[in-house]
């Protein structure tokens, strides 16, 4: 195998892409910052009285931070966490909340404050929370009131001493900010009351100003020291497939990504113009590298949905402010696009989307484009990968059905279950380098081992590569069904069901079958009036008799992760759950 | 009989109700409600065709005397009630759909509701008849904060969304507030009125329910929207139609033709609350059943 210099040193004919690049630069500059605080700091400056971010309830009910705002209060919120709690650079910092006015100012203060940004899902259960706590060391925890009911039952198995709790109307207006509060505690009843010693953020944030002011603390000086190298974020990841490790993503991974996302979609980014949806969580690395901080480099508005479900809660987010851009995965805009307030008003500032996270299905795009009149562009990325590795270009060739071409800097290498290039044209083990790839798994030397090798990062997914470069991808490595020896990719399955109209969403897996080894088994959820009978018509004109679903069934929902990414395992131990004489019987045949 | 201060305190909270609907609406609402018009539809004809049609059976069926029964049927042919919205609610039917059908309702009642009045009380004294200069007055007064409501919302998310709230939450609050300022007062009256105007009150709303709901299904409409368009059929717009009455006439008139919008005002509460117990329990029973079915085919789907 050859080593990574070698490979850094690919000619151009090795990287069909570049052709494609247009008015992008083939090598990415170094980022002009060598922190994510830095780049923060001065984006805030150059937008100071720019509105940074609107968090939007489901009725309408809003608040919002400028981007000044924004940079005096994760100021102040640097300064709580480092001379009241005590933290020292490098300490890791749990963030559990979901997308809220405090989000930004939480994560951005830690990463001011040299500390490590630990991402958390809000709607982890207490084992969960358990296992990422203490696999991080997380010191300190900031949570949303809606969850601080675990924390009894969490804590004392956690390294975590300080707590600071922060609500969902945190920075409203202060009436609206009552009626909210008051609609969740009283109402909803959603706001246990909190069993633990704790500090709420407005009170942390007072705390904070005063000692910058009283002891005359340069925040700046927190940030000054960190170099590409340094630790920004531990992002968890792995928890479809079993226990969740720690990417380790530097604030340089970060930084590049950031310029790696705008070289691909500024053709379409003005500074200081754009308006862009936050349906996805921030928690997820997705939405934090291309909403939080490509586009707030960039001054735009971001409009945070604190629950993108039901679809209805997107609603008046869409009709109030002038979206101009949304990210979100196949599942949000398919249901965007089955929601008639949507598809006959689409938003009329909008110029692109941007979708990734799990394949977008050909039928979804071609819809999209057709309604909104702007484009949808798959990217691809990992979490492991900060996480674009891969993007359609906004500008020139577009492919429906295509991951796009890999972004600058980056570069890809499809391999056999050996390691070896397939021959071009083949599927293979889609593997990639750049600047952007992780350090490695937070204290799992195997794992990280196992997933960088060479520095080469092994993606777990089959793709296969065309003449210009363009990326498709074929799915994941485990989700393979085998058919009497015959390799299905449910993806191409599911795009083909998907084209029928009266389908609103499909999830294909593999299940034991006497027979053939394992079937074909397609769990759809019907808009319309559908029958077993017109889909497997459907699928004999589109695709070889052998991935043909055997099994049809219709249900009301498809199991979800938190991003929408349908989830297949779930599928397959619900399946096999009903039916334990079949997952004794012995493994597959071939 | 309603002192002026409460008349004007009534027409203020019938505005914010208003105020409250409007600030929940945008005209794409309107657009697109208007590309479904079968929902719409039928719960315009059980509106206005059912439900006037049942006041006035009733009225005859029981022989109400003129006066109460051109205020029965002023009750069938007012639009639905902001309350209805609230009941909807409750009853996890489809409140979105509840609320146009009461602003489409009441926009409509503009023309309707003296239409209809005039048509089913042509044969009564013309001393009991309500002009309709009155009605459209009243319902012209309602558009202007629907409106207002509408741009208010454009204007600023937040007061709209505020002033949502306050709306749903005065419609309950102002049933409470007729019966607390009338039952008292007029506890001697309520001794002495007779049973047939009780079953009247309470046979009205009850009847509506069942004839939107039987309508509906027999408009192949599924049983989730029939029974929005039951609850929106049978709860009326009670303080609209006490309104029109203190508005047109005085006395003694007034006090009687009042008996049976409050007495409806009182029972619809009771008999809504009831209906949407059994509605949300069905709500309920669907959403297990296919919950149920999904387990079933989960695990016979072949």
């Amino acid at each position: 195998m050859e080593s990574p210099q070698d490979a850094a040193a690919l000619p151009r004919d090795r990287r069909p892409w570049v052709h494609h690049y247009g008015a992008i630069p083939a090598d990415l500059p170094p980022p002009a910052h060598s922190n994510l605080a830095a780049l923060i700091h001065s984006s805030a400056e150059r937008f100071a009285a720019r509105r940074a971010f609107t968090s939007c309830m489901p009725n309408g009910m809003n608040g919002s931070l400028s981007y000044a705002r924004v940079d005096e209060a994760s100021d102040a919120f640097a300064v709580y966490l480092r001379e009241e709690l005590g933290l020292a650079p490098g300490s890791r910092v749990a963030v559990q909340l979901p997308n809220c006015l405090s989000y930004p100012v939480v994560a951005f203060g830690i990463l001011k404050a040299g500390c490590v940004l630990v991402n958390t899902n809000p709607l982890y259960a207490v084992s969960e929370m358990i296992h990422q706590f203490r696999d991080s060391g997380a010191e300190a925890l900031i949570i949303i009131d809606l969850f601080v009911d675990k924390l009894p039952e969490v804590l004392p198995h956690t390294a975590i001493r300080h707590v600071v709790v922060a609500s969902l109307a945190q920075f409203f207006p202060p009436v609206v900010r009552q009626v909210v509060q008051a609609v969740l505690r009283y109402w909803n009843r959603v706001i246990p009351p909190c069993q633990v010693k704790a500090t709420e953020l407005g009170l942390a944030l007072a705390e904070g100003r005063r000692l910058r002011q009283a002891q005359g603390i340069e925040v700046a000086g927190y940030w000054r020291d960190l170099v590409p190298e340094s630790l920004a974020a531990l992002q968890y990841t792995g928890g479809t497939t079993g226990i969740a490790k720690g990417a380790m993503l530097s604030h340089g991974n970060l930084l590049t990504n950031v310029s790696q996302i705008e070289a691909m979609a500024g053709s379409h980014i003005s500074d200081g113009e754009e308006c862009v949806l936050t349906a996805l969580p921030l928690y997820h690395i997705f939405a934090f590298s291309v909403n939080l901080l490509a586009f707030f480099k960039h001054g735009a508005h971001n409009v945070l949905v604190p629950n993108p479900r039901p679809i209805q809660n997107l609603q008046r987010a869409i009709e109030n402010y002038p979206v101009s851009w949304i990210s979100g995965v196949n599942t949000l805009f398919n249901a965007l696009l089955n929601e008639e307030w949507f598809s006959l008003y689409p938003p009329r500032k909008l110029r692109a989307a941007a979708a990734g996270g799990t394949a977008l299905h050909a039928a979804v795009a071609e819809r999209w484009e057709k309604v909104t009149g702007t484009p949808l562009v798959e990217g691809y990325g990992l979490t492991e990968s900060s996480p674009v590795l891969s993007f359609n270009p906004l500008v020139g060739v577009r492919k429906p059905g295509s991951i796009g071409i890999p972004v600058p800097g980056t570069e890809v290498r499809l391999v056999d279950s050996r390691g070896k290039p397939v021959a071009p044209g083949e599927p293979g083990e889609l593997t990639a380098r750049g600047p952007q790839v992780m350090q490695g798994y937070w204290q799992q030397p195997e794992a990280s081992a196992e997933a960088l090798r060479d520095g080469w990062l092994y993606t777990g997914d089959i793709a296969a590569m065309d003449e210009d470069g363009y990326l498709r991808i074929v799915d994941r490595k485990k989700d393979l069904i085998l058919v009497s020896g015959f390799n299905v990719y449910p993806n191409e399955v599911e795009d083909c069901i998907a084209l029928l109209e009266a389908v609103q969403e499909v999830g294909v897996i593999g299940v034991p079958d006497p027979d053939t080894g394992e079937a074909v088994r397609a769990y759809i959820v019907p808009r319309d009036a559908l029958d077993r009978d017109t889909v497997k018509a459907h699928c004999r004109q589109h695709l070889a008799r052998y991935k043909v679903p055997k099994q049809i069934a219709f249900v009301d929902e498809l199991p979800k992760s938190p991003v929408g990414k349908v989830l297949r395992k779930d599928l397959r131990a619900e399946y096999l759950k009903n039916h334990p004489e079949i997952a004794t019987a012995g493994s597959p045949a071939c | 009989m309603l002192t002026p201060l409460e008349e004007t305190l009534l027409a203020f909270m019938m505005a914010v109700i208003m105020l409250g609907m409007g600030s929940s609406l945008t005209f794409k609402d309107f657009r697109i409600a208007l590309r479904h018009p079968q929902a719409i539809g039928i719960g315009f004809a059980s509106q206005y065709l059912f439900m006037p049609l049942l006041a006035f059976l009733i009225g005859r069926a029981l022989q109400l005397p003129p006066l109460q029964a051109v205020s029965l049927i002023l009750m069938g042919c007012v639009p639905g009630g902001a309350t209805s919205n609230i009941f909807a609610y409750f009853s996890k039917s489809l409140v979105g759909l509840s609320i146009l059908m009461t602003v489409c309702s009441t926009l409509l009642a503009v023309v309707m509701v003296p239409l209809v009045l005039a048509v089913y009380t042509s044969g009564i004294d013309a001393a009991f008849q309500i002009p309709s200069a009155n009605i459209i007055a009243v319902l012209g007064v309602l558009l202007v904060p629907t409106l207002l409501g509408m741009w208010l919302r454009r204007r600023n998310a937040n007061v709209g969304a505020c002033t949502e709230l306050v709306g749903g939450i005065l419609g309950v609050v102002v049933i409470v507030f007729l019966i607390a300022t009338w039952v008292p007062r007029n506890w001697q009256l309520l001794m002495t009125t007779g049973a047939e105007v009780y079953l009247a009150a309470v046979g009205l709303g009850l009847c509506g329910f069942i004839i939107g709901y039987g309508f509906s299904r027999a408009a192949r409409l599924p049983p989730l929207k029939a029974r929005t368009v039951s609850l929106e059929t049978g709860i009326q717009n009670g303080p609209l139609a006490v309104l029109i009455v203190t508005l047109s006439f005085t006395g003694e008139t007034q006090q009687q033709m009042l008996l049976i919008p409050v007495m409806y005002g009182l029972f619809i509460v009771i008999t809504s609350t009831v209906v949407t117990f059994y509605y949300r329990r069905c709500s309920l029973r669907e959403e297990l059943a296919r919950d149920q079915a999904k387990v079933e085919a989960a695990t016979q789907g072949r």
